[in-house]
Order: C-alpha cells, then sequence, then structure tokens
C-alpha cells in the first residue's frame, strides 16, 4: 500500500516566499503583476504588428483588426496568465532558476481568497471552475431574457437588429464554451480524483492553467460588446461567409473560442492521465464509477474533436485578416467546408455536453434508489459507443445545407443507430430506479428531471435524423426546442444533480432541501412552459435566429416568454440557496447519502491530499443491497482526519 | 412481477400515451400541406409520431410507477434487492430500439428518394438569395421578386447565393434548401394546393434576416401563362424599366427600408421616406446611394451592410427607374 509522504522542501528549491512587501511586491505572482505585464504584452504585440506592416509597406501601419487580434486577443491574455503566476514554474524550470518551493503553498485553500489565486489543488479548481461558470450561467441567461423580451411581440420593441443578434450568439457561446462545458470539468475536477483513490490530478499546474484560460475566453466574448459594430453576431455556429465580413466583434468570437478549447483540451488530457494512471490499487477499468468512465469517453471526444473548431475559426478569422480564400467562393474557396470542419467538432460537442450527465445521474440515481446501477458494463459500453459513433454524425446538421446528396442517408442511419445506446442508457437507469427505496432529494429530482427531459429531446432527435422531416424542420423554432430540451433539459438538469449531489462534500455544509426542490419544480414548470410550444411554432413557419417574426406567432411568443421569465426566477431560488447553505448551512456528515464511492469515505471536504492513506479497493462502486460489500478498504482512520494536522484540513 | 404491478404500470402507460396522443393531435404541429412533398413529410412525422409516442409512455410509466411505488420514508435505510443485471432484458432493450429506428430510416429514405425527384419535365426555376431579397428567373428569362407557380405541376428550383448563405423555406411546401455561394443547389416542390404563401429566409444572413421574405403565389396553369405574359411586359422584367416602384419590389428594397409609397416599413436601413442628401441634388444622391451604398452613410448606421452589386444586378434603365421613384416618393421635396 503506497504511503503519501509528506516531502520537506527540496534544497534545489527557492524558499517559500509570502508575498514580499514594497516594490518587489510587483514582480510576485498575482494581480498587482498581471496589472502591468498585461498591458506590456499588448504594447508587445502592438509593436510587432506597426513594424511588420512598416516594414512591408502596408498601409496603414496601424491596422486595428490585425492589432486586436495579436495585441488585445493573443498577447495581452498571455500577459495575464504570465501575471498572475499560471507559467512561473515552467518558466522557471525552463531558464534554469530554482524554481519556487513545492511546499503546496499554492496546494488548498484557508481563505476565500485562495480561490482567487493560482492554485493547484484539484477540489480548489473544481469550486473555481464553478463559480465561474455558473457567472456565466447568469450573464447568459439575463442574455436569453433580454432576447425572450423582444420576441414577447412581433416587430422590434427594445433592441436593434444588431443587437439582438448579438445577443443570440451571446447567450449560445457562452452557455456552451463557458457554462456547460466547464461545468461538467468543474464537477469532475472535484469528484474524479476522489473516485479514483488519487492525491489529485496527473498534472496539477497544467489543470490550474486550465482554469485560468477560462475566464479569458469569457471576458472575450464579453468584450465583443465594446468592439465597433457590436457583439459577434452569427449565432454560435458562426457561418462562413457571413462571419468573414461583419463587424470586429466576430474575430472576439473566433479567438474567445480557442482559449475555451485549449483549456477544453488541457483538461481533458488531464483526465485520460489521471484516469489512466492514478487509480488506487485495485480499481480496474470495471470497477471505476460511471462518472470516471464518463469523463474517460469525454476527454476523448474533446482531445479528438476541439481542434477540429480551432481550425474551422482561425480559417474564418485569416480569411478576414490575411485575406486568405478558405471559405470566399468568389475566389475559389469552398463554403460548406466551414460547415463540415465546425461540425466534425460540434456534433461531437453535444455528446462532450452530454457524456458527464449521463455519469452525474448514473451516481445518482444507484445511490438514491438505493441499487446497484442495472447492466454496469453495457452502461460503460454504451458510453463507448456514443464515442464511436459520435464522429459519423456530423452531417445531419448539414441536409438542407447542399452538401453531397450520397452523404445523406448514411448519416441518417448513423444519426438513427446512437439513439441505441443512449436508449440503452436510459432503460438502465429505469431498471436501477425499479424496486429500489427510491429517497426523491433533490439531486433525485433532478436526475428524474432530466430522464423525462432527455427523453423528450431524444425523440425529437429521432424526427430530426429523418432527412424529410428535418428539412421541413431545419433552422426553425424546432430546432431551438429540440437544443434545449437536449442542453438544458438534459445537460443542465444534470450539472443542478450534480452541484446538490456533491454540495455537503465541497462545502462541508447541507443545502436547504427546501429550497432545493422548490428551485426544481420553478424550474422544470418553467422550462417545460418555455421549450415545448417552440416545437410546433417552429414546424408551422417560425425561422430561429429572427428578432422579428409574423403576426401568427405572436401569442405563443407571449406565453414562451412568461415562462422563461419563470425560469430565469427559478435560479434565483438555487443562488440564494447556495450562498445561505454556504455560509450557515447544517454542518455536512462525511457521507450523507450513505454512497459508496470513495469521495463519500473521507471528511466533508475532504481532506488536502484527499485520503490520508491511499485506498484499497475490493469491489464495484454500487453494491447496494449486497450484504457485507465495500467498495474499497481504507483502514485506519478512514473516514476521519486522523494522522492530518488540524492547519491542513481544508475548510 | 406480480400481476397487480403489471396492471398498474399498463394502466400508467396508457395514460402517459393518450396524454403525448392528445397532445399530438390537438396541437396544430404542422402547418396545413400545399405540396405532395409535405403531404410525405407528414406522413412520415406522423409514422415517427406513433413510435415515439410508445416509447415515451413506457418511459413516463415505469418513472411514475417506480416513484409512486418505491418511494421510501427519508429514514429508511434499508437497501433495495442487489440486481446487477439481466442480459436478456438488456439484449431486448437494444434489439427493439436497433428495428424501430431501422423502420423509421427506411420510411425516411423512401421518402427522400421520391421528394427528390422531380419526374421527367420539371418546370425548372432559378432563385437567386441576396442580402436581403429574393429574384426569380422563369424558363422564359422573365424575373420577378415574387414567386408565382402551377398549381399541380413539379417544380425544380436552382438555388444561387450572390453573398452569404441564405436558405429557401416555404412552411406550407416542406421542402427547404440554403442558397450557398458558389455551389448551385436544388428542391423539388410540386404545388397542390392554389393559394398565397410566404416564402422565409431561414439561414441567418445579416441584419436584414428576419425580414427577407417573399410572396409565393400557386395559380392555375393559365394564369401562371398570363402571369408570365404581364411579367414579360411590365413587372419587373428589362422592358418594365420604366415602373420604379416595380423594381424596388423585384430588387427587394423592402426588405431593409421603409417607404411608405411602397407599403414597406423595415427598418434595418435608413428610411427612404425622408431623404436628407445633405446639400447634393437629390436624384444623384439617390443614385449614388444605389450603386455605391458606402459612399455617404445616413447618420446612426453602419457601412457594408447593403449590397454594393446593384450596379450590376439592375439595369441602367431599372436603376433609373428606380431613382425616379424614390425622389418622386420624397413628402414636400
Amino acid at each position: 500500500m503506497t504511503e503519501i509522504v509528506h516531502t520537506a522542501p527540496d534544497p534545489h528549491h527557492a524558499p517559500a516566499s509570502r508575498p514580499p512587501g514594497g516594490l518587489a511586491r510587483l514582480r510576485y505572482p498575482g494581480y498587482l503583476r498581471a496589472a502591468w505585464t498585461t498591458p506590456l504584452f499588448w504594447a508587445i504585440g502592438f509593436g510587432i504588428v506597426v513594424f511588420f506592416r512598416w516594414l512591408g509597406h502596408y498601409d496603414p501601419a496601424v491596422d486595428w483588426t490585425v492589432i486586436t487580434v495579436v495585441a488585445s486577443l493573443t498577447l495581452a491574455p498571455l500577459g495575464f496568465l504570465t501575471g498572475i503566476g499560471a507559467f512561473d514554474y515552467w518558466a522557471y524550470y525552463i531558464s534554469g532558476r530554482p524554481t519556487r518551493v513545492d511546499d503546496h503553498a499554492s496546494h488548498g485553500a484557508t481563505s476565500w481568497k485562495d480561490y482567487f489565486r493560482v492554485n493547484t489543488d484539484h477540489k480548489v479548481i473544481g469550486v473555481q471552475y464553478l463559480v465561474t461558470t455558473f457567472f456565466f450561467f447568469v450573464i447568459g441567461g439575463l442574455m436569453a431574457m433580454f432576447v425572450r423580451a423582444e420576441l414577447a411581440k412581433p416587430d422590434m420593441q427594445f433592441v436593434d437588429t444588431q443587437t439582438y443578434n448579438g445577443l443570440v450568439s451571446e447567450h449560445a457561446a457562452l452557455m456552451i464554451f463557458l457554462f456547460i462545458i466547464p461545468a461538467f470539468a468543474g464537477l469532475a475536477n472535484f469528484a474524479v480524483p476522489l473516485m479514483l483513490g488519487a492525491p489529485d490530478m496527473a498534472f496539477p499546474r497544467l489543470n490550474a492553467l486550465s482554469f485560468w484560460l477560462l475566464p479569458v475566453a469569457g471576458v472575450m466574448f464579453l468584450c465583443a460588446f465594446l468592439a465597433p459594430g457590436g457583439a459577434f453576431a452569427t449565432g454560435w455556429t458562426s457561418y462562413a461567409p457571413l462571419a468573414s465580413d461583419q463587424p470586429l466583434g466576430q474575430v472576439f468570437f473566433n479567438m474567445g473560442v480557442q482559449w475555451a478549447g485549449a483549456s477544453s483540451i488541457m483538461t481533458a488530457l488531464n483526465f485520460l492521465v489521471t484516469i489512466i494512471t492514478m487509480r488506487a490499487p485495485g480499481m480496474t477499468f470495471w470497477r471505476m464509477p460511471l462518472l470516471v468512465w464518463a469523463n474517460f469517453t469525454t476527454s476523448l471526444l474533446v482531445v479528438i474533436a476541439t481542434p477540429f473548431i480551432a481550425g474551422s475559426q482561425f480559417f474564418v478569422m485569416f480569411d478576414r485578416v490575411m485575406h486568405t480564400n478558405f471559405f470566399r467562393a468568389e475566389e475559389g474557396g469552398y463554403t460548406l467546408a466551414y460547415q463540415h470542419i465546425f461540425w466534425f467538432y460540434s456534433h461531437p460537442a453535444v455528446y462532450i455536453m452530454m457524456l458527464p450527465g449521463f455519469g452525474i445521474v448514473s451516481e445518482v440515481i444507484a445511490v438514491f434508489s438505493r441499487k446497484p446501477i442495472f447492466g454496469y458494463r453495457l452502461m460503460a459500453l454504451s458510453l463507448m459507443g456514443i464515442l464511436v459513433l459520435g464522429f459519423s454524425v456530423w452531417a445531419h446538421h448539414m441536409f438542407v445545407a447542399g452538401m453531397a446528396p450520397w452523404l445523406r442517408v448514411p448519416m441518417m442511419v448513423t444519426s438513427m443507430i446512437i439513439a441505441v445506446p443512449t436508449g440503452i442508457k436510459i432503460f438502465s437507469w429505469l431498471a436501477t430506479m425499479w424496486e429500489g427505496r427510491i429517497h426523491l432529494r433533490t439531486p433525485m429530482l433532478f436526475a428524474l428531471g432530466f430522464l423525462s427531459m432527455f427523453v423528450l429531446g431524444g425523440l425529437s432527435g429521432i424526427f430530426l435524423a429523418s432527412i424529410p422531416i428535418d428539412i421541413a424542420a431545419s433552422d426553425t423554432y424546432f430546432i431551438v426546442a429540440h437544443i434545449h430540451y437536449v442542453l438544458f433539459g438534459g445537460s443542465v438538469f444534470t450539472i443542478f444533480a450534480g452541484v446538490y449531489y456533491w454540495f455537503p462534500k465541497m462545502t462541508g455544509r447541507m443545502y436547504s432541501e427546501k429550497l432545493g426542490k422548490t428551485h426544481f419544480w420553478l424550474t422544470f414548470i418553467g422550462f417545460n412552459g418555455t421549450f415545448f410550444p417552440m416545437h410546433w411554432i417552429g414546424l408551422q413557419g417560425m425561422p430561429r435566429r429572427v428578432a422579428d417574426y409574423s403576426e401568427q406567432f405572436g401569442d405563443w411568443n407571449m406565453v414562451i416568454s412568461i415562462f422563461s421569465f419563470l425560469l430565469g426566477a427559478s435560479t434565483i431560488v438555487f443562488f440564494y440557496n447556495m450562498i445561505i447553505s454556504w455560509h450557515r448551512g447544517a454542518i455536512a456528515p462525511s457521507n450523507p447519502w450513505r454512497a459508496m464511492t470513495l469521495e463519500w469515505q473521507v471528511t466533508s471536504p475532504p481532506p488536502i491530499f484527499n485520503f490520508d492513506e491511499i485506498p484499497r479497493v475490493v469491489a464495484g462502486p454500487y453494491e447496494y443491497g449486497v450484504p457485507g460489500a465495500r467498495h474499497a478498504v481504507l483502514t485506519g482512520g478512514s473516514g476521519a482526519d486522523a494522522g492530518v494536522p488540524e492547519e491542513e484540513r481544508v475548510h | 412481477m406480480r400481476r397487480g404491478s403489471i396492471v398498474r404500470i399498463t394502466i400508467y402507460g396508457v395514460i402517459a400515451g393518450t396524454i403525448a396522443s392528445l397532445a399530438a393531435v390537438l396541437i396544430p404541429w404542422l402547418p396545413t400541406s400545399a405540396s405532395e412533398e409535405m403531404d410525405r413529410i407528414e406522413f412520415t412525422f406522423w409514422f415517427t409520431t406513433v413510435i415515439c409516442i410508445g416509447i415515451f409512455a413506457i418511459v413516463m410509466a415505469a418513472i411514475a410507477y417506480s416513484v409512486l411505488k418505491f418511494r421510501a420514508a427519508d429514514d429508511d435505510e434499508r437497501d433495495g434487492p442487489p440486481v446487477h443485471g439481466h442480459t436478456g432484458l438488456e439484449i431486448i432493450w437494444t434489439a427493439i430500439p436497433t428495428v424501430l429506428v431501422t423502420a423509421i430510416s427506411v420510411v425516411s429514405a423512401v421518402v427522400l428518394a421520391k421528394n427528390d425527384d422531380a419526374g421527367k419535365n420539371p418546370l425548372r426555376i432559378a432563385v437567386t438569395a441576396q442580402q436581403f431579397a429574393w429574384k426569380f428567373e422563369y424558363p422564359d428569362k422573365t424575373t420577378s421578386g415574387s414567386l408565382v407557380l402551377p398549381v399541380g405541376r413539379a417544380v425544380k428550383l436552382t438555388l444561387h447565393s450572390l453573398d452569404v448563405i441564405h436558405s429557401f423555406w416555404v412552411p406550407e411546401f416542406g421542402q427547404k434548401s440554403d442558397a450557398v455561394p458558389g455551389i448551385e443547389t436544388t428542391l423539388v416542390i410540386t404545388p397542390t394546393r392554389i393559394g398565397s404563401y410566404s416564402l422565409v429566409c431561414t439561414e441567418l444572413c445579416g441584419l436584414g434576416h428576419a425580414t427577407m421574405r417573399a410572396q409565393v403565389q400557386v395559380v392555375e396553369a393559365t394564369d401562371y401563362q398570363a402571369f408570365l405574359k404581364r411579367a414579360a411586359s411590365g413587372d419587373g422584367a428589362p422592358a418594365a424599366a420604366d415602373d420604379g416602384a416595380a423594381v424596388y419590389t423585384a430588387a427587394g428594397c423592402g426588405g431593409c427600408h421603409a417607404f411608405e409609397p411602397a407599403g414597406t416599413d423595415a427598418a434595418v436601413g435608413p428610411s427612404l421616406d425622408e431623404i436628407d442628401s445633405g446639400g447634393k441634388p437629390l436624384d444623384a444622391y439617390i443614385l449614388e446611394s444605389i450603386v455605391d451604398p458606402n459612399a455617404v452613410l445616413a447618420p446612426g448606421y453602419q457601412g457594408d451592410v447593403m449590397p454594393n452589386t446593384y450596379d450590376k444586378s439592375l439595369t441602367e434603365g431599372q436603376i433609373d427607374a428606380l431613382v425616379q421613384y424614390l425622389s418622386d416618393g420624397q413628402g414636400g421635396n
């Protein structure tokens, strides 16, 4: 059995440093240093652009489009990351200087301020991820409220068309790239190493960097509103050639996606290495909790697919900035190539936004039904099935796009077949509940809400996989309904389930069950009232992404808007619950749900290195009802802080 | 499983299925079909709906039954039976959905093949999309800004775009296709119902996307011939250069601009009701704004929105007529 040894400071390291006083503070990693490195890097970018344009006799030498891309959207963020110290260790190491002592000063959190610094503790990073992503969830949600206010009546009322298109695009971009994908990464960051019996992720510093790329991407998206001509306004799909001719705000999307994508890829690599190499003794692949399986497959999807969206956004931007002709038909470019490259990422991205949720729901349903997951191996294999099939269905987004006609039927068949592994999961969850002892706590309510909503989203997906129906429904509000049933009824419900489920473990306090249930019912009603009518107004003739629409859809849009405000208001209950409970909720026991997976076998919140001794895994993670069964053996002080000095515990 | 529970879950299933069926029947899901293609799409839609209602009913019944029947008291700390799986069941719920989606795929593929088939002698109409207007060119080369189709004859539309991607959709016809710059796409429609419909652009194409609409009329074959004759001699064709109002409609000016004489009230671009020429001669200013829209921008509006291709897409006579029409429409000037 491996013991975790708390090593004494290595003599090759520089002495531990606390923030120095005076001018030296300007060189110490933190916001103060970022305050001068960010403009410095920006100025370097500005200088590079102007110098080379002057050298090449380009007129004008000061071209603000190019400067925006190079200085503001590339170098300034690097300057910020350098300033807060995301690269310090590597920079010291590469340059041969003594690295800062690895005394874990940047590990764990002793006060709320530690959450605003570069931190290498996966539990802190998990919370950083969640708080950041919920911040962008609020911003993106407010944009949706503006959109619904405008759409409540036909004709234009509150905003002009450019602003409306900007709001729609920003809403989608924030919800996808700054909320759903990273919120799952945050939950997994917290839970996966604990579930594996590991002290941390495989690469803690890379983990910290992945997190800090995220606010950079989010701020970049939001700053697009400040660009002349307004925010990017071509939808989150940002189709060429429209996206090549838009006002400057468009490049904020092109570049923001790069930062968010880099964050995704780094996290995914980290998960893969962690899951493959850092499982506790006895934790075979067939003994891993399904959340770990889900993140394993998700990470594979991210690593394989994300470079494609990066490429598609670079190409669109190059068409604008460097006058390349990837997608400009009049110059010999191929317009449809954009959509093929974009959807080769963005369809798998749907599963990137879905599979971690499947993992969460598997945990929650097994625990709150007090039964083993039904058909565990098939559950894991169906994840792998979705992974493989997920790469063969992208062109079903392009049935009306004018692509090669022969490609349509094969893509329809694979899109239909992918319903089979998804169906297996749904039926297995139902069978898990069957004859169980169901406790309808808030996470379970959200899991059940997910099940019913996701079935609807999946069934409307069958309609859309059928080419003739898709031809009629494509680019209408039917699509808006479908995507929200899948990504809100599906993903967001599972995120809520996960947040409530692990809240006691993260904060050491219990949330209010009453407020949690209120939140669920308000969300459930608001959600269905908002998105269900969209199905038929879409089929009847209302296109998506329009600020103005035909009079005949006025009544239903008013109904939808009213329900959407209810949906928006429901999140107030959620945030109130989270803040109040974090502040003064009841102290959480180490295992309030009587769950078997490893994160519940340590204190709430867990000790700084998770396990005082590495647990030995002896059986599967869902052995509920099996007499005397244990998932893992932790001898001596399991579930307690035995042996860890008080000051090293995280509170 | 006891018989009582089978009866109960069946009842739940029937209730869920009935609610779903009522939702399917009572809500007007689809527009009233006006083409043979839409009839087939409707068939596919209802075929899929029946299967989906079945699946929905099973899942909802299982959830409802489990929650009502297996709910435990808060202080009940017992676990459920340690059932880990059942190979037979797992095979069933892999196999049955596979069969069902295969059936939907086969129906869809057959319908698709029929909907793509324009027959031997379709009427061919070229559709040109640009920000933010539609133009239709009939076999005899006459053009118009609204689409007129004879009832009962297969039409093969060939779609082109002059700038960005647009999408052609008439909800009652069902069929939809993008118009993509650089390639030609096609669409087959066989109208079955005389009437007036609305063509909407369904691919976000810029500021005027929401108002990029055109009128579509399905008429008797004789009326169609009469329309062509009228168009050739007056409505939007090159010979009709003297009719500025027709050019205004055909070129899609109303997609973005408000102009009272033409009855348009879009607000994407500046209103044309009171043009401020800023001291220049009015006609010259209007002409410049049509052929080179970025030369002078109306306050509050940005450049690079209006196409700068009208000096190519319209004839000189048409542009002159349009200038005259707009200049005549100025109140008080």
